[in-house]
């Protein structure tokens, strides 16, 4: 152990220690804005410098390892004066004016510009702001980029590179010019960017955030002559209460519920239920394709990051990708065919929302293969943002049930959002197709957490030991690849391009306090509590399910499934490669 | 390890743009599949060093020294004329693409200020006069 | 009258047909840790600005254990007011080389590396010719000048960036990075090129070594002072009439008479207003503070330091606010855009600086320049950010009268 003083108290650290993590044990808390818990440290916002006696200048307390006998002070008169003077500087950096200030930021409530100012207590602003105007990135169908805000703490660059192995920002130029863009500045539509929103999540300030799809659902929700229905992917229910003041992973389904209905859709559906359905017609595929040895292992195709990153990254395995669609756009396929049939209205009429944690969903959403079955995406976040609107806060009203009809199901497909939770829920439908029995040991645990790469030994018969594997993150979705193209054989493995799964995806609400690991535990717990809570756990038991097959698709993977369930995937690479 | 000839960027930079004139954007995607790095990565890596370019540039490149040594031989009345000269700012190029002017930082040549270059010349202990008489020479 | 000692200095040498490496003759017939011990009692400091004893860092690199070890000449000279490594590259350039197939030999290195300034293309053409005919002359490659010690060199030309001078952008820079600087440590001779430990030395540095393994280290010793020993290569540039590189030996002039005897005075009917003794980046010198010896310690005392010996004269009819823009402007274009301070900080300075134009600065820009000097020399990253206020801030705190509206005193 090190020894070192810190603000006159003593305090024993491991070696190797950085000066900020020992701060952090004894409950000194040191501002920093280019740090995240997640990524590589950088250096660069200097906010977290301190004095070390016998040094001359002062040190960062990132990159700074705690010595034996170092003596630091953490809040000294001369490190205050030297950290508000940069905190000007970031301020005059980042453009505020009057037409663009913080009121209509996506990130007021979650900026991290404004937690510093109060962790260092600024009072002062004398230097002028830049007034270059800068264009927005708009060329993608997911997310916006305002470079006016950027700091270029180069956070969104560690994140796409380190945790998504991606790389779709970079620094360019130097100087006053210094600034984050795209390859030869086209735009993060037009480049091998994947949608995940990871880099949205990771930015301090609002210079990243989601294509916005809350004007066209109020003027859907405003049209008399529409019926608007909405469905809420898994991890929204565990999520969508942070941005009313709870602790992640507070699970408000049935009041998020009561308060969509308040916000005026006209019925409230589940992406759980066709979850359960993408178990139906994916795990069919899968026992299908294992038991004829076809094109092996199956990737799983519900992470819609996932798919444009194999898109770009490795094309030649597009064959091994299921067929099936996601659970959204199974969701608005069932809807504007079977629901709208059910209900006698046209489909030019039935307006499809979801709610999805997700930003690439919105690009999915937009593939022209899926014949715009979901008419608009909103994120967590913007579904939060429109019920406060209203009035209406989604943790405190009376809890309320999903409409039956495309709203019920199995706690396998709540399990959805977490990493590995695909696989179980495949696993405990695909068991029961290859043998007829029911799985016993319904939690399959070796698939479950955040380890970046899972791999499990599932005995089916005694011929048949499925080999499955789980990837999320998706560098760890490109480590994953590269061990299959070495011949490591699997079944069936699952990818999920956001760390940890939906629940930790780019369209979630932001949490600047706990760590990004403790975030997503908590959200995962809340998602397995769920599962468990629910009496029917088995995706092919959902009876709303065998209606659905029994009344309109006949069973699964028959040709009209394939018609309205499947889809196809383009060959994109990395142009000029 | 680096120890062979050819795998140092700035060096294979350099011979792009010796070839093309500038490093054209499937140079950039190669550079970048060669190194196994995001194509981003390595467009922000070259642009990061004013002397590569990723766009054409003009046919002569004209960098004139503003910095301390030169300024105290006028080079501020050089640049000018210069400018007035060519009708370009510092960065700009010429619509017929033959000049490109830019204002740079000391060239290493600050006891023969003002000083200027065309392409890989140096032209030394400038007038106004003399400056503008070498770019006329340049066709 | 100063006159110039020429140690470094001396007859053109190209061509290796013409010159047999004395220094490295007698180096590759004793044991490297001679050649250390030699280097260590030379006293020699590292020319490039920061005057490390070379000595030192040498052992250092000596004793580094690694599968793979570089050497590299950092001939990126960019300081504003320094052109002295361009003499010796061009005039002396296989001097250059036969110090650093010197440090190679003794530090066992496996490559080297000269990283040169983009713009110096006359001596890029030099350097090629030399590297290539060095190799046909057996000083480069295997078994050099019949000895059991092998290595090769490349010339890798940089692309117009003042801040890849500093080593461990260097060696970013020669990764294909952005030449950004690294946090130290670890230090490049145990941390440097790909991991690997790597030996930077200035080209001054290395052709004093190649001179003190020809000549001696104790004919080097007597000349200087104490602390400084041997010559430096002075550039003198600016209102003086006869600028150029001179030889000087430490301690044997001062500053003035560097400027009068070598420089020929003021240029013009110019007095000296104040004079950057060290390149750019060191504090200004006023007229009332040449008189201190020409030596590392004499500069300090005098409230500068020696730096890369770029001396900068400037006379008294200049234009303050103008020499001030373009000290700002240069810092905020070179600044590698890493670290918030520098980025910022001397943007805003540049501002301030360029919006006084012909006027006057008022207090309190003056006191938000001197926050932000502060904010930078405390907080910045690198040497860059780190001394962007010393001729700024010298040249305010000297000139207030002169600058500031209603400054009283």
């Amino acid at each position: 152990m090190i020894e070192l003083t810190i603000d006159n108290k003593k305090v024993a650290v491991e070696p190797n220690t950085t000066l900020l993590e020992a701060a952090n044990e004894i409950n000194v808390n040191i501002p920093t804005l280019c740090f995240a818990d997640d990524l590589t440290v950088y250096g660069g916002c200097r906010l977290c410098v301190v004095e070390v006696e016998g040094e001359n200048r002062l040190r960062p307390a990132c990159n700074t390892r705690a010595r034996q006998g170092m003596v630091v002070k953490t809040h000294s008169p001369r490190v205050r004066e030297v950290r508000e003077t940069l905190f000007e500087l970031i301020i005059a950096s980042h453009d505020i004016s009057c037409e663009l200030n913080c009121l209509t930021c996506s990130r007021k409530s979650s900026c991290q510009l404004k937690d510093v100012a109060e962790d260092i207590d600024v009072s002062r602003m004398r230097l002028e702001p830049g007034d270059e105007e800068e264009e927005y990135d708009r060329s993608s169908h997911s997310i916006v980029r305002e470079p006016n805000k950027c700091i270029t703490c180069a956070r969104c660059i560690r994140k796409c590179e380190e945790i998504q192995g991606v790389g779709v920002f970079a620094k360019a130029s130097r100087g006053p010019e210094t600034r984050v863009t795209t390859f030869k500045d086209k735009g993060m539509g037009n480049v091998e960017c994947t949608n995940c929103g990871q880099c949205v999540v990771s930015c301090p300030t609002g210079a990243l955030h989601e294509v916005y799809h809350m004007e066209k659902v109020w003027d859907a929700l405003y049209d008399e002559d529409k019926h608007v229905i909405v469905q809420t992917a898994p991890s929204v229910r565990v999520a969508i209460a942070e941005a009313f003041g709870e602790e992640p992973g507070t699970i408000a389904t049935g009041q998020m519920v009561a308060a969509l209905r308040r916000l005026g859709f006209d019925r409230v559906f589940d992406t759980n239920f066709t979850a359960d359905l993408t178990i139906m017609e994916e795990g069919t595929e899968v026992v299908d394709r294992v038991v004829n040895n076809d094109r092996l292992p199956v990737l799983t195709s519900c992470s819609p990051g996932w798919i444009k990153f194999i898109e770009h990254f490795y094309p030649e395995h597009l064959e091994n990708l299921s067929s099936a669609k996601s659970p959204q756009q199974m969701f608005g396929a069932v809807a504007k065919n079977y629901y709208a049939e059910k209900i006698g209205i046209s489909p030019d009429d039935l307006v499809v929302v979801s709610i999805m944690p997700c930003t690439a969903k919105k690009f999915e959403a937009r593939r022209p293969e899926m014949s715009d079955d979901v008419d608009y995406v909103l994120t967590t976040r913007e579904a939060a943002r429109m019920l406060k609107s209203v009035g209406v806060n989604a943790c405190d009203l009376e809890p309320e049930d999903y409409d039956e009809m495309l709203g019920v199901s199995s706690g396998a497909g709540d399990i959805f959002g977490a990493s590995g939770g695909v696989m179980e829920a495949a696993i405990r439908t695909a068991y029961n197709l290859i043998t007829g029995e029911e799985l016993e040991e319904i939690e399959i645990t070796p698939v479950r957490g955040l380890q970046g790469l899972k791999t499990a030994s599932i005995p089916v018969t005694e011929d048949l030991t499925l080999r499955v594997g789980i990837a999320h993150g998706l560098n760890n979705a490109k480590k994953m690849m590269e061990k299959i193209k070495a011949g490591e054989e699997f079944h069936f493995v699952e990818f999920m391009a956001c760390p940890g799964g939906c629940i930790s995806g780019g369209g979630q609400p932001i949490n600047t306090e706990l760590t990004w690991q403790e975030v997503r535990e908590r959200r995962i717990a809340s998602l397995y509590e769920i599962d468990e809570n629910k009496e029917m756990r088995r995706s092919h038991l959902n009876p709303k399910i065998k209606k659905l097959y029994e009344e309109y698709l006949e069973e699964p993977g028959s040709a009209k499934a394939h018609k309205l369930l499947h889809t196809d995937y383009t060959v994109r690479g990395v142009p000029g490669a | 390890m680096l120890q062979q000839d050819n795998d140092i960027l700035l060096e294979m930079a350099h011979d792009i743009q010796d070839t093309y004139g500038y490093i054209p954007e499937r140079e950039i995607t190669q550079l970048a599949e060669k190194f196994s790095e995001p194509r981003a990565k390595i467009y922000g890596a070259l642009e990061f060093y004013s002397m590569l370019y990723t766009e054409p540039t003009g046919k002569y490149i004209v960098r004139i020294c503003d910095s301390i040594s030169c300024f105290l031989h006028d080079s501020d009345e050089v640049l000018e004329a210069v400018q007035d000269y060519l009708e370009l700012e510092s960065g700009e190029t010429s619509d017929d693409k033959l000049f490109t002017l830019e204002v740079v930082e000391c060239l290493g040549h600050c006891g023969e200020g003002p000083v200027m270059m065309v392409n890989d010349r140096m032209y030394t202990e400038l007038t106004s006069g003399r400056a503008i008489e070498i770019l006329s020479e340049c066709q | 009258m100063v006159q110039e000692r020429k140690f470094l200095k001396g007859p053109r040498l190209r061509n290796p047909a013409d010159y047999d490496f004395p220094g490295l003759q007698r180096a590759l017939k004793m044991e490297p840790e001679e050649v250390i011990q030699e280097i260590s009692e030379s006293k020699l400091l590292g020319r490039g600005g920061a005057g490390f004893p070379t000595g030192t860092k040498w052992d250092m690199a000596f004793k580094e254990e690694g599968e793979f070890k570089y050497i590299i000449c950092n001939a990126d000279e960019g300081e504003p007011g320094t052109f002295k490594d361009r003499y010796l590259l061009d005039e002396r350039t296989l001097k250059v080389l036969e110090g650093m197939l010197i440090g190679a030999y003794v530090i066992d290195a496996d490559y080297g590396y000269i990283y040169i300034r983009g713009e110096y293309f006359k001596s890029i053409k030099i350097l090629q010719e030399a590297l290539e005919e060095a190799r046909e002359a057996g000083i480069l490659g295997e078994n050099i000048l019949g000895s059991d010690f092998s290595f090769d060199i490349k010339l890798v030309r940089g692309a117009g960036c003042y801040v890849c001078g500093d080593e461990t952008s260097l060696l970013n820079s020669l990764e294909g990075m952005r030449g950004q600087s690294r946090t130290k440590p670890p230090y490049p001779i145990s941390k440097g090129l790909c991991g690997c430990p790597t030996l930077v030395n200035n080209v001054e540095s290395l052709a004093c070594v190649a001179e003190i393994l020809h000549q001696g280290a104790s004919e080097f010793a007597t000349m200087g002072t104490e602390d400084s020993k041997g010559t430096k290569l002075v550039c003198l540039s600016g209102d003086v009439n006869y600028p150029g590189v001179y030889e000087v030996e430490f301690g044997s002039s001062t500053l003035q008479e560097i400027i009068t005897d070598l420089g020929g005075g003021p240029r013009k009917s110019h007095d000296i207003k104040f004079v950057i003794p060290g390149g750019l980046s060191t504090r200004i010198l006023t007229r009332d503070k040449l008189d201190y010896k020409y030596s590392y310690e004499g500069l300090e005392e005098a409230g500068s330091s020696l730096g890369s010996g770029g001396v900068m004269v400037v006379g008294s009819e200049q234009d303050l606010t103008a020499i001030l823009t373009r000290i700002a402007r240069f810092y905020m274009d070179e600044s590698c855009g890493t670290c918030f301070p520098c980025r910022e900080g001397n943007q805003q300075i540049y501002k301030i600086i360029s919006r006084v134009g012909k006027g006057k600065f008022t207090v309190n820009q003056l006191e938000i320049i001197e926050d932000l000097g502060n904010a930078m020399a405390e907080a910045a990253r690198c040497g860059l950010g780190q001394s962007a206020q010393y001729p700024t801030g010298t040249i305010l705190a000297e000139f207030k009268e002169e600058l500031v509206e209603g400054a009283v005193y």
